[in-house]
């Protein structure tokens, strides 16, 4: 621990030493009377013991959800006549009552003390070292150090209730969930046919051949799982009034990824900005874990780096992936790679997290016009989108999520592959 | 008036950063004021005394309490108990440091024993102090 001392004490030898000299300059005893309790509390100081201090950290789990409140306990042991104890906490997270707390510690006891934190935004956060003072009783001197191990804690954003997904145009080999469009073995039925060599009996629709005087066969759609892809965009970030774009964007693409690995669908990711990231599709609880996990370290980093979609690796965009874009629409490489993306064929939605509501300007202020201009440069990029046949969703933020999905497959039957 | 004005300034200047230059400050008129009264030994010096060392503890006090921290009751009452007890020994010490100033010079060995310990004892005081 490091020793400090607090600045009455040179301020203290001072006037004892004032005090001496003017009493031996002057002849008088005053001013040794006036320094007499000044040099006791010098003694005082120096008879002061260096504390000991233990501490251990502990939270109650290492993962909880946005707006959840964590548990942590601080256990701590030695002598100590004043102690104050410091958490250093992200923004993120905010704990009742605040993150220090000042007490006595008598020799050989043991006290806990606990701190509820709440988790106000997700991310992954590491805890501690505590930051602990301990000083004299009256102040004079102070150790500071840290105390106690890190420990992490990972706050997974919260999901959106979805009722349902956007269904891809065309679905992988693999059995899922996903009703395909081509026909084969299956239940959902699709259509009758002739019956051909080669056809199963159990297919054969005895009342359709019945009325025809020949046999005919039920024809069904397999159920199959499909490849999604979540784009995410990571170049820019419009944050103003505790709201934020990245913020929504990624408890947009948790929930996405959730929903489709439910339905047995493999999910992939890719982070597009200044970092690149990637996962490349699976399905599974675990791809759903390093999924959320990747989501939480992901950040806008600022950078004049030129990206497209020949820097991504190849096996991120399997062929036949829905891919769903998730971004504000501000970065001009963003906007390219997901042209690119459509020229190539995928089947592509861009759900577009508006940053409008966010900067809005003040009614009847000289930005109004700017505003207006930037919102009309939006408008001419939506319909780029549009001519090349990716449609292109608003989701404002006074909406839940479930409103541009729903938009979307509204006009899904609509869709056709590039 | 001119020192109150002074240490105004100052407290407003360097905001609880100059506490021990204000005790100064504050000592130094007492002295010059009791020099310039006259030859007698002025008896409300240990009083004076701990009031200005009761000011500089009471102030520091205030500063460390700058910052709001939950804090266990019994921490208050400690350093209240504390600043006491420093005071009346304080005061202990400057009555005695008064009521040896009666004692004629040249009183015996004894007391420039006793002198001689209280000179090494301070200069032993300064150089724990010093700063490492």
């Amino acid at each position: 621990m490091i020793r400090f001392t607090s600045p009455r004490l040179p301020a203290y030898a001072v006037l004892v030493g004032s005090g001496l000299v003017a009493g031996l300059a002057l002849g008088r005893v005053e001013p040794v009377a006036l320094a007499a309790p000044f040099a006791l509390a010098l003694v005082a100081a120096v008879l002061a013991r260096q504390p000991t201090v233990a501490a251990r950290l502990s939270l109650d789990r290492e993962r909880a959800l946005e707006g959840d409140e964590v548990k942590a306990t601080i256990e701590l042991s030695g002598h100590a006549g004043h102690l104050e104890l410091l958490l250093p906490l992200p923004q993120e997270l905010t704990a009742e009552d605040g993150a220090a707390r000042a007490l006595v510690l008598r020799a050989r006891e043991e006290r806990t003390i606990e701190l509820t934190l709440r988790c106000e935004r997700w991310g992954a956060f590491s805890l501690g070292p505590l930051l602990v003072r301990a000083r004299d009783v009256l102040g004079f001197r102070s150790w500071e150090g840290e105390a106690a191990e890190v420990q992490s804690l990972r706050v997974y954003p919260s999901e959106e209730t979805l009722r349902s997904l956007v269904a891809p145009l065309e679905t992988q080999v693999f059995a899922g969930n996903q009703v395909s469009r081509v026909r084969g073995e299956g239940i959902e039925f699709a259509d009758l046919r002739a019956w051909q060599p080669g056809d199963r009996v159990r297919r054969v629709n005895w009342r359709a051949s019945a009325l025809r005087g020949e046999l005919w066969v039920n024809e069904q759609h397999p159920e199959r799982n499909t490849d999604v892809v979540l784009f995410l965009d990571t170049f820019s970030d419009v944050r103003a009034h505790g709201r934020s774009t990245h913020d929504r964007a990624v408890r947009a693409a948790a929930t996405l990824a959730h929903g489709y690995l439910q339905r047995k669908d493999r999910v992939g990711l890719i982070g597009f900005g200044g970092f690149l990231s990637w996962l490349l599709p699976a399905s599974g609880t675990r791809r759903l874990y390093a999924i959320v996990d990747t989501l939480l370290t992901s950040d806008v980093v600022q950078s004049f780096a030129f990206r497209d979609v020949d820097t991504l690796p190849p096996r991120t965009l399997p062929p036949k992936a829905l891919v769903l874009a998730i971004t504000p629409l501000l970065d001009a490489r963003t906007a390219a790679a997901l042209l690119d993306l459509r020229a190539r064929g995928y089947d592509l939605i861009v759900v577009e997290v508006s940053p409008v509501e966010i900067v809005a300007p003040e009614p009847g202020s000289h930005m109004e016009l700017a505003h207006r201009l930037w919102r009309l440069s939006r408008d001419a990029l939506r319909w780029r989108y549009e001519t090349v046949g990716v449609p292109v969703v608003t989701w404002r933020d006074d909406m839940p999520l479930a409103v541009p999905i729903e938009e979307v497959n509204s006009f899904r039957h609509l869709a056709r592959p590039a | 008036m001119a020192a109150g004005a002074l240490l105004l300034v100052f407290a407003l200047v360097r905001r609880g950063g100059s506490l021990g230059l204000a005790l100064w400050i504050a000592g130094a008129v007492y002295v010059s004021e009791i020099v310039a009264a006259g030859r007698h030994v002025d008896a409300t010096a240990p009083v004076v005394a701990v009031l200005l060392l009761l000011c500089g503890e009471l102030a520091a006090w205030s500063l460390d309490e700058r910052w709001e921290i939950r804090s266990d009751d019994l921490l208050g009452w400690r350093r209240a108990a504390a600043v006491c007890a420093l005071a009346l020994a304080g005061l202990v010490a400057a009555a005695v440091v008064l009521g040896l100033a009666a004692v004629p010079p040249s009183h015996g060995l004894v007391w420039t024993a006793v002198g001689a310990v209280a000179a090494v004892g301070a200069a032993g005081v300064g150089a724990l102090l010093r700063p490492r």
